[in-house]
């Protein structure tokens, strides 16, 4: 597994197995956690043939406020109900209501294990529609006459997914920037985060030209400046900065890049566990070969022959 | 929700891995503890010193590299490139890559792949971050301090997890049965009879210690059972005799009887209601019928009577099970026959807990009456309370009774922490505080 997936997999499977037509229908009571603070709680609390699906996100308040009703509105339409008490968005499937098609039987599914994705996507739709029109805008000027609001890009719109981790997202007439805080827990993981980092650099440098181009920190970069809240310094946190450009932002990448960027955190930590996983089993591997070493060079027992520190031989009597 | 995070719970079997969080009444995922690397397959942990072949690059120096992956044709990746569970078992069906068991006999024995099958369960399947989470693991009987250590410095400088609780599976399992009518206290004494895919293990748990020197293990378990089902079906030439079919018609049809002479007469006087057909569906849409017959109650009767499976193992379950009672400490003997709880898949066939105490009975009773001659009549013995425990949750106990305790507020501070780990060591999960004895919730 290279990258994470974007939808939760139980979610997903879940319905897969209600949704077939041969499933007999049982009650369900998950209570689940996702990344970035996300639980999901997944029950029929009403009748076997009914679904609820619920969605918490700690940053929920923010994301509504980036846009997230409208986005949920549009994806998830007719099944949306009234929020579970503790929870902040709610959407019930009726498995004797289920669309004809087996094809948008699958879509359902997909999007419904999709909630934590499209959640999280509304600042980053907004922010790209921003971009869209400050882009516009900006066509009619050149670079000294074009009026403040479009010269600076609009306000940053910070998501604070984590405890001590935040997602900032800003947009501007030729680019989107997005900076993600991110702390590391342990001494190890900041020197595997940094060669980590380092890669994706070189590899814009080498051959991916398409890639957006990051940065590394570990103080806040000037995009955040004023903004309240930023941890800096220090080794234990950093700002990643991921530079969105024209060709990232156009309609048809707009939903992968979206996904893909929003997972970024998560991706690069999983990596750098991998990697420390993957360097253990080279230690094992190399203990092992060692000992095997060890073993092959334990002396003869009939070995004689010995030198003394000046080098002269002797010979051991038996 | 500003509430801690639930704890994950993991009960890593040999044949089938539970996952899920804490609080709730079943595991998540439940799937085969099996990985599929690219290559041949181990067939499992022993072979030769147990290492998988390892790339000569971790992934991120060689181009896992990020939203536009495609360098990763170019460059090493295969230490990502392996499936865990179901999809492993689909992977090593087709070419390329190889099929290996990382568990054996309880036990974990390949310290790579389990490490991967442990990355994957995380971070894709329950998709957390390890940082933000305890977890509860669970261990097998008798399980080897070093086997703990490894386990620790897996989790905790690999995946940093926040806290981490080893917990003996007979013990959780004991906690499981808490949700069955027929336990009056919650005390952690009593007999366990786990019994998974590879093996049955008898353990005697006194007060929530394991009394190691009495455990008995069988290496008659699901797999066995199976391949008996299997071998029934082949002499029959039925259409389909794969082991998932065999698996399939045990899981579904198998049963234990009071008497077996006496089941194949009822066999033979109502044939319309005990002979069944199992309905094998294909992928391609066809499907063929076979038949189902007296294997439904002789597979499972190899517990009680091995001999007809086996002909080096001997002795049946009830036997084994009052053996163990009879090695442990006189003064617990009683807890332990009036606690007799059952745990595992292989334990979940119908009328298997109401043979085994009328067996189990049968012998105590034999045994007293026998004393009770040799003291002349003279003290007549109150009897011995034999009580076998079905209940609902046995299927998943262990995972289930890890759910329980890891649910309650005291349990993180009966784990060890991230930070005491990088204080004091490995070392430090040779003990933890007893979860769920006496004086917590
Ligand atoms: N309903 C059932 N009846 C009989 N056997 C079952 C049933 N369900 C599962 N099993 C068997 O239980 C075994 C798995 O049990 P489990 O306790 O998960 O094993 P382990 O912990 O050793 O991996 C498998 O052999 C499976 O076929
Ligand atoms: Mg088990």
């Amino acid at each position: 597994m290279l990258l994470l997936d974007y939808q939760n997999v139980l979610i997903e499977s879940l319905l897969k197995d209600r949704f077939s037509p041969d499933s007999t229908p049982s009650s369900i009571d998950q209570v689940v956690s996702d990344f970035d603070n996300v639980t999901f709680h997944i029950s029929t609390p009403n009748s076997k043939t009914q679904i609820l699906i619920s969605i918490a996100v700690k940053c929920y308040p923010e994301l509504v406020k980036y846009g997230a009703d409208a986005v949920l509105q549009r994806e998830y339409g007719p099944y949306i109900v009234a929020p579970e008490q503790g929870y902040d968005f709610s959407v019930q499937v009726d498995l004797e209501n289920l669309p004809a098609e087996q094809e948008e039987k699958d879509d359902l599914i997909r999007r419904i294990s999709l909630l934590k994705r499209n959640a999280m996507a509304a600042p980053f739709e907004q922010a790209f529609d921003e971009y869209t029109s400050l882009a516009e805008q900006a066509s009619h000027y050149t670079s000294e006459t074009a009026p403040q609001g479009v010269r600076e890009g609009g306000e940053v719109r910070a998501i604070h997914y984590r405890d001590q981790e935040a997602i900032y997202v800003k947009a501007s007439h030729d680019r989107v920037t997005v900076i993600f805080s991110t702390v590391f827990s342990d001494e190890t993981d900041r020197i595997y985060g940094k060669v980590f980092l380092q890669e994706f650099v070189d590899a814009r440098r080498r051959a991916i030209q398409n890639a957006p181009q990051v940065l590394f920190r570990n103080d806040p970069p000037l995009e955040l400046q004023g903004i309240p809240g930023l941890q800096s310094g220090k080794d234990k946190i950093g700002y990643i900065t991921f530079v969105l450009f024209p060709r990232h932002l156009t309609p048809q990448r707009r939903y992968e890049v979206i996904s893909h960027i929003q997972t970024f955190r998560d991706y690069f930590h999983y990596h750098i566990k991998a990697s420390k996983a993957y360097i253990h089993s080279r230690m094992r591997k190399r203990t092992a070969d060692f000992l095997q070493i060890l073993r092959r060079a334990r002396p003869e027992a009939e070995e004689k022959e010995r030198k003394t520190a000046s080098g002269r031989t002797f010979r051991v009597q038996a | 929700m500003a509430t801690q995070t639930p704890a994950v719970v993991m009960d890593n079997g040999t044949g089938y891995s539970k996952l899920g969080f804490a609080g709730n009444d079943s595991p998540s995922f439940v799937f085969p503890t099996a990985i599929a690397t690219k290559g041949p397959g181990g067939g499992g942990g022993s072979a030769g010193s147990g290492r998988p072949a390892v790339g000569n690059k971790p992934s991120f120096l060689t181009g896992g590299a990020g939203p536009t992956g495609h360098l990763s044709a170019k460059r090493g990746t295969e230490d990502l490139d392996f499936f865990i569970g179901d999809e492993a078992l689909t992977a090593s069906a087709g070419p390329g890559y190889g099929l290996s068991y990382p568990i054996r006999h309880g036990q974990i024995e390949n310290w790579d792949q389990m490490e991967r099958f442990w990355s994957n369960s995380i971070f894709k399947y329950l998709r957390v971050e390890p940082e933000d989470h305890y977890f509860l693991l669970t261990e097998p009987p008798l399980n080897p301090p070093e086997n703990r250590e490894n386990t620790a410095e897996i989790m905790f400088e690999s995946f940093n997890c926040a806290g981490l609780y080893i917990a003996v599976q007979a013990v959780l399992a004991l906690a499981a049965s808490w949700t069955s009518s027929k336990v009056q206290d919650r005390s952690l004494t009593g007999t366990v009879i786990d019994s998974g895919e590879g093996v049955t293990h008898v353990i005697p748990v006194a007060e929530g210690y394991v009394i190691g020197s009495s455990i008995k293990s069988i290496p008659i378990a699901g797999r066995d059972i199976t391949y008996f089902v299997q071998s029934l079906l082949r002499d029959r030439g039925e259409p389909d005799s794969s082991l998932k079919t065999a698996e399939r018609i045990k899981e579904e049809f198998c049963y234990v009887c009071p008497d077996i002479v006496k089941e194949f007469a009822r066999f033979d006087r109502e044939p319309e209601d005990r002979f069944k057909k199992y309905e094998v569906k294909h992928p391609n849409g066809r499907s063929v019928s076979v038949d189902v017959g007296y294997e439904r109650f002789l597979a499972p009767e190899i517990f009680f009577n091995p001999e007809i499976y086996s002909s080096d193992f001997l002795t049946p379950l009830p036997t084994i099970v009052d053996s163990v009672i009879q090695s442990s400490p006189i003064d617990v003997r009683r807890g332990l026959y009036k606690n007799i709880v059952l745990s595992g898949g292989s334990t979940l066939y119908n009328q298997f807990g109401r043979r085994l105490q009328r067996d189990i009975r049968h012998l105590v009773d034999a045994r007293i009456a026998a004393s009770e001659v040799r003291a002349g009549n003279a003290a007549k013995s109150g009897g011995l309370d034999v009580q076998v425990i079905t209940h609902r949750r046995q299927r998943h106990g262990p995972w289930f009774g890890g759910s329980l305790l890891g649910q309650t507020p005291e349990f993180r501070s009966y784990c060890h922490t991230k930070a005491e780990y990088d204080e004091i060591g490995p070392s430090i999960v040779r003990k933890f505080a007893l979860l769920g004895g006496p004086g917590s919730t």
